[in-house]
């Protein structure tokens, strides 16, 4: 491990960095990480298991009670159903913005990358004044006479896997535009000389090459999905938590730290599991070695 | 008799009839820059044919044309008179190998052979038979298995041989297929294509930088330049009677002198810049020359010979280079008004005495000089 680090510091003169010079040149990095990460979440861990007093009761309450497993898997549901959604939803912008170029690809990129740009409370806190009982929606479809009476939108779980998706958009969208980027013309010209139709050479070719980065854009998206506070926080319903909801009222609220400490290492024991399985199973860096 | 013994010979795949291509008046602009300027080309089935030319020349854009990536703006394509020109790639039926391989790096290298087949809506069973015997034909029977990262370059390059064969198509089309190859590799692939090439009776198109790589695998080599087709014709006749001052300037070394033209008859008198006058054969020159105008005299450095001999013209030289070159020793020289002369003589022991500085002398042999009218840019 050491080694592969080694080789990546270079004095600008040619010459490798020593182990030392290399170690120093990290520190930084791995002290703030050290302190501002591990040590808090090892502390949180560590209350889960020894306070009130050394016991695997906050855990035991976790999984006896069903409202708690109904959280976690509305939680891992919700992360899904909006990993899928902007999977669905990503890759054709992505897809345009691989294919085309000039002021037109620069604006689409500018309209992906800016919402990233304001705080995602700005972002929710739009979306909570859209699916308001007399909101730009409904007032849009009663204006249709589509309905006679508004929806109730604000403060369901659509309107949280809408509003999710949508704050977590960028995350698919650019990893995936970087794959697409990085598929050399020739393939798709190479496809369609050897009697490939359009759709074909999607089907056969690019999109297959382009997986790495749908892959890494679901982990990104999911992951985050799965811990996300504000959006649900604001737009979702009190009688359907998500784990980051209960948390917060656990510790906040009924201030039982132990418990919400508990449910943080259920969850991190659940991502810490998926991460593993994703690597494992899905070898795309061995399959992707010839591309070039 | 001969013809059975042949396609026997080649039964390995079934051997294909190559198409004859007719390319008319084609012309491609981009904004206000023509890439390709009217230019014609008939192919004869199962003809080799390179296009050569420096890069910019319009080559590549007549190919991506053939190919179907890139459309004209004016002008006809024309395979075995059935108009293509505006056929999109998938329904020209023809094979094409590109620089880079461009191998689908997700799949294996029998279903890589076996995608044209796929796409044209064959069997499972019947399409990876057909692309086994296609591998074998390059030479990479039970290669199938493995993935394209896993060959080499020239290993990569034969299994887009194979899979731009497998279908049987009628023409090759090849982007500069072996520039991406080491030294040896690449000869080892001229002699592959060339055995292809007699193999299928295929049509081929190939494009390249490299003459060398012209002139020994095409049938017929067309010079490009600035979008326009500067000579066509066998290398042979390319390389020793080139029709125009860029082609002999471009295929092989060539000197050149500045002279001007004194009188035309059965003889060709001319003025070289030091005052001499010198009398060719009329078959020298390879343009129409006028008395009183400007001409350049061309001569492969090949056909000089080391001091003065009875037969031919005689140049007197200060050697200011002698540089040991194998086969070969080449010198080159200052002419009395300054103009470079090089001469490659096979290595003879008494050039060893000559040291830069000294004077000699070459002779030119009056069949080894060409002349054309106009000057040099």
């Amino acid at each position: 491990m050491t080694k592969a680090v080694r080789s990546q510091f270079w004095h600008s003169d040619g010459r490798r960095l020593s182990g030392l010079s290399t170690m120093l040149l990290l520190l930084p990095f791995f002290a703030v990480i050290a302190f501002v990460f591990i040590y808090p979440i090892a502390q949180l861990l560590l209350i889960s298991f020894i306070e009130p007093h050394p016991t695997l009761d906050n855990y035991a309450r976790v999984v006896d009670n069903p409202v708690y497993a109904r959280v976690l898997m509305r939680t891992l549901w919700t992360a899904a159903v909006v990993t899928v959604l902007s999977a669905v939803l990503g890759f054709p912008v992505a897809y345009y913005m691989s294919r085309t170029k000039g002021a037109l690809a620069a604006l689409v990129a500018v309209c992906v990358i800016l919402p990233l740009w304001s705080s995602v409370l700005v972002r929710t806190a739009a979306w909570s004044f859209l699916f308001q009982r007399n909101g730009l929606i409904n007032s849009a479809l009663m204006a249709l006479g589509l309905t006679s009476q508004p929806f109730k939108l604000l403060y369901t779980q659509s309107a949280v896997v809408i509003a999710m998706t949508h704050v977590l958009l960028p995350f698919m969208i650019l990893p995936i535009y970087g794959a697409l980027r990085s598929i050399p013309n020739d393939y798709a010209r190479a496809a369609a000389v050897l009697g490939a139709t359009r759709l074909r050479t999607f089907l056969e070719v690019i999109l297959p090459l382009s997986l790495p980065g749908v892959v890494s854009g679901s982990l990104l998206v999911f992951l985050t999905a799965l811990g996300f506070f504000i959006t649900p926080a604001l737009l979702g319903s009190p009688q359907e938590m998500m784990i980051s909801t209960l948390v917060s009222k656990q510790i906040r609220e009924v201030l039982d730290w132990p418990f919400a400490a508990a449910l943080v290492g259920m969850l991190t024991v659940f991502v810490t599991l998926l991460a593993i399985v994703f690597s494992k199973t899905l070898r795309f860096d061995r399959l992707m070695g010839g591309a070039s | 008799m001969g013809n059975e013994i042949f396609v026997n010979a080649a039964s390995t795949t079934p051997a294909t009839a190559g198409a004859s291509i007719r390319i008319s008046r084609l012309e491609k602009r981009f904004g206000s820059v023509f890439a390709v300027d009217g230019v014609d080309l008939d192919i004869a089935a199962g003809e080799f044919i390179a296009l050569l030319g420096p890069s910019g020349s319009g080559k590549t854009t007549i190919l991506m044309s053939v190919a179907g990536f890139e459309f004209p703006t004016s002008g006809t394509i024309q395979v075995d008179s059935e108009d293509l020109t505006y056929v999109p790639s998938n329904r020209r039926n023809l094979g094409m190998v590109f620089q880079n391989y461009t191998l689908f790096p997700h799949m294996s290298v029998l279903d890589n052979v076996a995608f044209p087949l796929k796409m044209r809506g064959l069997p499972k069973a019947e399409r990876h038979a057909r692309a086994e015997v296609a591998l074998t034909t390059v030479r990479l029977g039970g290669y199938g298995n493995r993935r394209p990262n896993e060959l080499s370059g020239g290993q990569q390059q034969r299994v887009a041989l194979a899979r731009a064969i497998v279908y049987q198509p009628r023409v090759l089309l090849m982007d500069e297929p072996l520039s991406a190859l080491d030294k040896n590799l690449r000869e080892d692939m001229q002699l592959e294509i060339k055995r292809l090439h007699a193999e299928l009776g295929i049509t081929v198109i190939f494009v390249t930088h490299d003459q060398s790589e012209a002139l020994t695998m095409a049938d017929r080599i067309a010079v490009l330049k600035d979008g326009k087709i500067k000579q066509i014709g066998p290398a042979r006749e390319l390389y020793e009677r080139p029709a125009n001052l860029f082609t002999a300037g471009f295929i092989g070394e060539m000197n050149f002198v500045d002279v001007t033209v004194e009188s035309v008859g059965d003889v060709v008198s001319v003025g070289l810049p030091w005052g001499e006058t010198w009398h060719l054969p009329a078959t020298a020159a390879v343009d129409a020359v006028t008395a009183g105008e400007a001409a350049v005299m061309a001569v492969r450095p090949e056909r000089l010979r080391l001091g003065a001999a009875a037969a031919g013209q005689v140049v007197n030289v200060t050697l200011s280079d002698i540089v040991y070159a194998g086969a070969a020793m080449l010198l080159i020289g200052r002419l009395p008004d300054g103009t470079e002369m090089r001469a490659r003589i096979p290595g003879e022991s008494q050039l060893s005495s000559l040291a830069p500085g000294d004077a000699a002398s070459f002779t030119v042999p009056a069949a080894a000089i060409l002349l054309y009218g106009g000057k040099r840019r």
